[in-house]
């Protein structure tokens, strides 16, 4: 398969911080409107893995290749196509809804930035907001709004960073929907990360597991539970979270600390 | 892409125009920021021009010192506002969590730069409008008395107030909120030792060297030389842009350095 064939290739990526290795030699493949749900624990390495994929944090090691471009020399051009929202950024204070939509779609390269505002509110069924300021909205439709954010240029890749954390499971849904739909409509491929189980097991195709910056499952909801002996994905979640908290009470500093 | 989308030229042009749009709200739905772009300024021509005043009718031979205080402020605040003007709009991008949204577009920095630029040139006419107002109205000074010589020497000291923002992001960028309050004081520490409102010799001696490699000093000492009357110091005029090219060419490598290690070292993180 050609890089041209996914539109997103993480190959052997490493990322070190002064407290530690991040991120050890992960492997990420996205075909076009794949869905997919990268989970861990906490510390696992997920946003970090994120924030490579899309050329924000330069890895130490490995490559990244978004829609064929090269991270993150190619970022600017691969942007044209990626669009992110992470459920724990606010929307700007001193700006309406609609203002804030306008300036993205702008940013995107938009010819017609309020039509897609426009559209993106009514994909979400969130039209009435467009007047409203942000600090106006709740945590769920700020979320929403994000989501229209990310997905004004139509994009064909979508990163979803805990896009429903602290939402109600009636807004929860609302976001699930819209972005299952914005994928079979537009083919657009999403990677998602949450700590949600059940929502990644009703979103996404395929799961990709992190445990301590390694890649430890990749493969269907079904199978993975099935690899690990555990009836579900919460299950393979609680389970590398002990394994974690066991490895962290074995390691010298701890042994030290106790 | 598709038919629906600019690209090249056109494209930039529409980002620019975007972050500019963007400052234009901050601006308009906070109107405590005004007292940056105009009440500061304000009061700081009230100040220095009656102190200049007090001074010319209380000595001999003081009948000079109105003239480097009114120019020295009104030219001034070209720095500041430049400067301030800049640097606190990457500060909202920090205080509104909104850098990672910007950096997961195709925005590129220069197009940021420029957008905040922009508009920061908005403010900058306008801050700089009012001193000048005030000191013509109050203390008959007129900036225009210059003549054209004082287009060269606005532009350098928009350049330096510029520059001088690009290390306080930079400095931002590398280690975060606890360095926004350079934003406000590191001009204070330019001020004095740039002769914006006496000559360099009143100086002490020990600090006459530093202040000659400063751009802002020549910049000043040109605008000076015009207040009086006197024909354009070519001279002087020539090191002052030399300076304030080397300040620009070592602001933007520092912005570009700290913007490398906040990749390389995932800093984006402090502010999402």
């Amino acid at each position: 398969m050609t890089s041209a064939e996914f539109v997103l290739r993480a190959r052997q990526l490493v990322k070190d911080y002064r407290r530690g290795r991040a991120v050890d030699g992960v492997d990420l493949e996205i075909r076009p409107g794949e869905r997919v749900g990268l989970l861990g624990p906490n510390g696992a390495g997920k946003t970090t893995t994120l924030l490579m994929c899309l050329g924000v944090v330069r890895p130490n090691g490995g490559s990244v290749e978004v829609l064929g471009h090269p991270m993150p020399r190619g970022r600017y051009a691969a942007m044209e196509q990626v669009g992110f929202v992470a459920g724990y950024l606010p929307l700007p204070e001193r700006m309406k809804v609609e203002e804030y939509l306008v300036m993205f779609a702008r940013l995107y390269g938009l010819r017609n930035p309020k039509a897609a505002a426009q559209r993106g509110l009514d994909r979400f069924g969130v039209a009435h907001l467009s007047r409203a300021m942000g600090t106006e909205l709740s945590s769920g439709q700020k979320t929403l709004i994000g989501v229209v954010k990310a997905s004004l240029h139509r994009p064909r890749l979508m990163v979803l960073d805990e896009p429903t954390a602290s939402l109600d499971p009636e807004v929860a849904l609302r976001v699930r929907t819209g972005l299952r739909e914005l994928s079979e409509t537009d083919g657009t491929a999403l990677l998602v990360t949450s700590h949600n189980m059940v929502e990644v097991e009703r979103l996404c195709d395929r799961v990709v597991f992190l445990s301590a910056g390694r890649v430890v499952a990749d493969g269907r909801a079904d199978e993975i539970a099935q690899q690990f002996g555990r009836d579900d994905l919460e299950g393979v979640f609680l389970h590398l979270a002990q394994v974690r908290d066991a490895s962290r009470d074995a390691s010298p500093l701890a042994t030290e600390a106790s | 892409m598709t038919e629906l989308t600019y690209t090249g030229a056109p494209a930039s042009f529409w980002r620019i125009a975007a972050v500019a749009t963007r400052h234009a709200y901050v601006l308009k739905r906070s109107p405590h920021r005004l007292f940056d772009v105009v009440m500061w300024p304000v009061v700081d021509t009230m100040l220095f021009g009656s102190i200049g005043v007090f001074a010319s009718r209380s000595t001999h031979g003081a009948a000079q010192v109105p003239l480097y205080l009114l120019a020295g402020i009104v030219l001034w605040h070209v720095v500041y506002q430049a400067q301030i003007a800049l640097s606190t709009a990457f500060l909202e991008e920090t205080w509104s969590r909104n850098l990672l949204n910007l950096f997961t577009t195709p925005t590129r920095e220069w197009e940021y730069m420029a957008g905040v630029a922009l508009f920061g040139l908005v403010k900058l006419v306008v801050g700089v409008g009012a001193v000048a107002l005030i000191a013509w109205t109050v203390y008959a000074f007129k900036i225009t008395s210059l003549g054209f010589g004082l287009l060269p020497v606005v532009l350098l000291l928009m350049a330096i107030g510029m520059a001088i923002s690009l290390f306080v992001i930079g400095l931002v960028l590398r280690f975060g909120s606890g360095a926004e309050a350079l934003a406000w004081g590191i001009l204070f520490g330019i001020m004095p030792i740039s002769g914006v409102f006496y000559p360099v010799s009143a100086l002490p001696w020990v600090i006459r060297p530093l202040a000659r490699i400063l751009p802002t000093t020549h910049a000043f000492v040109v605008g000076q030389t015009l207040a009086r009357g006197e024909p354009m110091p070519w001279g002087e005029l020539g090191i002052a842009v030399g300076s304030t090219a080397a300040l620009v060419v070592l602001a933007f490598g520092y912005a570009a350095w700290m913007l490398r290690v906040f990749r390389e070292r995932g800093f984006v993180t402090r502010y999402s």
